[in-house]
């Protein structure tokens, strides 16, 4: 009796591969630049469309729900409760998500998140982030709410002045704002071995993308339901593919 | 053809096993599912039930963690040192709450009851959803101070956790998802509903002259916000508390950034309310006769008041001392003696 289950397993496991289906690697690989330039913390002032220089100490933010769509327009989904991701732009070993277990095939696009979205939340494991956010400071303990994004550095206006911190927390505002975004982005991606695609962030786009924001205006963006949105809304086109 | 032989593989492979496996169905019953405690009075919970359903052993869990002071950092303060069950788990000794090594919070605990019935959770609603709730007490430098992160490694450590976890869940994992999911299984268990009110409604008692009289008063003065079967709307109000500069406590302003949001707090449920002592988010008000004096003339214009106080320029609730006295009556109708005793709840 046993054999034949046995045997019967074989058969199953066997039976259907006729189109040659396996799985492969794929790492995503995130650069930060500041429009062309290689993202360099504190010791450079860049400037933004407001007319004011900066420079940054910090760029950390949450990515999560990675999909890919083939050819065929069918959407892979990354398991949920595997694909949330740190992105610390100070540490090389965050830049690089590894996901495996990536039917091959040719995609066309990607999709990710950017934080955590609140419709799943917290389902799907979820809170099995919260110590590796906690370790990072990306959580805000008085309201159980992962911080998105954390962007900071100095700014002046003119050389002379003494610059000014400024500090971009984003993330959302209990069940009354949602601030997730998905990001979307097209690849021709020949995914028949393990793989590395490269990912640009163009940090320039924090200030100036959709929204124009101007660090004079307001400097200190924390549970701000006005400007939080648009931060969150200028990050998503920060990111692009980089052809190699 | 493929998929039909397979089917078939598929089908013969469970027939195949079927009669050499008899302790299969005994493991299966080993964590037996909870009978969720429904009052047919109540409104559908809004906790999910099939996404974490309660089962027997991960009830024992979540009760083991919820006494268990290793979620704090020194190792006393548990989440049951400020929630304590014969005062609808609410602490009375204390006019906000104490953390590690005597720390003073800035808010007074909350009842803990029919927490699966709640849209979000803690005075400013700062938790979407009870099984991220408990990451503001672990995390906060006032309360356990301690990191969810440092928990769980704390929990893997211990014989018995190892043991607690592999029997309340499949994947057997000592994580902080399970970890949440069991202190939710032992808090969503905990329906009161068994109060002399509920047994009125039901036809199985009876008000006295009294009661009654403070039912009707209640239902014309206080029952817009404290309105349905659960006693609360579920509401952010200013309710009109002057404002205590040593705390200048913004309210539900913390987690929206709303201005308009700001000095408003949850409208509390009145179930057990006469076990809940002190009153208000920070605490300030010892009784009820406190709290009822405070709506009849002891309110202040403070920004954002809610409308529902302001009646031809003047502010408040009109109370005669008789309608005071007669709803005193009606609230102490509103306590659950058996769900204060309730073993399955209790520590020891």
């Amino acid at each position: 009796m046993r054999i034949l289950a046995f045997l019967s397993l074989i058969l199953v496991l066997t039976s259907c591969d006729d189109d040659d289906a396996y799985l492969v690697e794929l790492n995503l690989n995130f650069e930060h630049h500041v429009d062309n330039e290689v993202l360099v913390f504190n010791e450079i002032n860049y400037e933004n469309n407001s007319d004011e220089f900066y420079s940054i100490s910090e760029l950390k933010y949450i990515i999560s729900n990675i999909q890919l769509q083939n050819k065929n327009g069918n959407w892979f989904s990354y398991p949920v409760e595997d694909s949330y991701f740190l992105i610390n732009a100070g540490v090389e070993e965050s830049l690089i998500v590894n996901l495996s277990g990536i039917p091959n095939g040719n995609y066309q696009n990607i999709r990710f998140g950017f934080g955590v979205d609140q419709s799943n939340y917290p389902l799907n494991g979820v809170n099995n982030f919260v110590p590796t956010a906690e370790e990072n400071d990306m959580l805000w303990s008085w309201s159980a709410g992962y911080i998105f994004l954390k962007f900071e550095g100095e700014y002046q206006l003119v050389d002379p002045i003494a610059p000014e911190n400024f500090l971009y927390h984003v993330g959302s505002h209990g069940q009354n704002l949602d601030n997730y975004r998905t990001v979307e982005l097209a690849v021709d991606l020949d995914l028949n071995a393990d793989t590395q695609l490269d990912i640009s962030a163009d940090v320039s786009k924090i200030f100036d993308a959709t929204h124009q924001m101007s660090l004079q205006q307001k400097s200190d963006i924390q549970i701000d339901p006005e400007n939080a949105p648009k931060i969150a809304d200028n990050v998503v086109e920060m990111f692009q593919i980089q052809m190699n | 053809m493929c998929r039909a032989l397979y089917v078939l593989c598929l089908l013969f492979l469970l027939v195949a096993c079927g009669s050499d496996d008899s302790s299969y169905t005994d493991i299966e019953d080993e964590n037996r599912v909870l009978d969720f405690p429904q009052p047919d009075f109540f409104p559908s919970p809004t906790y999910d039930l099939e996404a974490n359903p309660p089962t027997e052993k991960g009830f024992e869990l979540g009760k083991k963690l919820f006494y268990d002071g290793r979620l704090s950092s020194t190792g006393v303060i548990s989440c049951g040192f400020c929630h304590i069950q014969e005062f609808s788990f609410t602490h009375h000794t204390h006019i906000v709450s104490h953390g590690v090594n005597g720390a003073l919070g800035t808010r007074n605990a909350q009842p803990l009851m029919n927490l699966a019935y709640m849209e979000d959770f803690s005075w400013d609603g700062s938790a979407a959803h009870l099984d991220a709730f408990p990451i503001i007490p672990i995390t906060t430098d006032v309360e356990m101070n301690e990191s969810v992160g440092n928990v769980i490694e704390k929990l893997k450590a211990d014989e018995d956790y190892q043991s607690l976890f592999a029997a309340a869940f499949e994947n057997e994992n000592i994580d902080a998802d399970n970890m949440f999911k069991a202190l939710s299984q032992f808090l969503i268990m905990m329906v009161s509903a068994d109060t002399k009110y509920d047994k009125v409604m039901q036809g199985n008692a009876v008000f006295s002259e009294e009661e009654a009289s403070g039912k009707a008063v209640f239902e014309a003065k206080c029952a817009s916000c404290h309105s349905g079967i659960l006693f609360t709307d579920q509401s952010y109000r200013n309710n009109g508390l002057p404002i205590n500069p040593e705390y200048n406590d913004i309210g539900r302003e913390r987690v929206t950034g709303e201005s308009d949001d700001r000095y408003k707090f949850k409208v509390p449920t009145l179930r057990n309310i006469a076990l809940t002592y002190p009153y208000m988010h920070d605490g300030r008000f010892q009784t009820l006769s406190e709290v009822l004096n405070h709506y009849d003339s002891g309110m202040d214009h403070t920004e954002n008041l809610d409308p529902i106080f302001i009646n031809d320029n003047e502010i408040g609730i009109p109370l005669s001392d008789t309608e005071k006295s007669q709803l005193l009556a009606f609230l102490q109708s509103l306590t659950d003696d058996n769900f204060i005793l309730d073993q399955r709840f209790s520590e020891f």
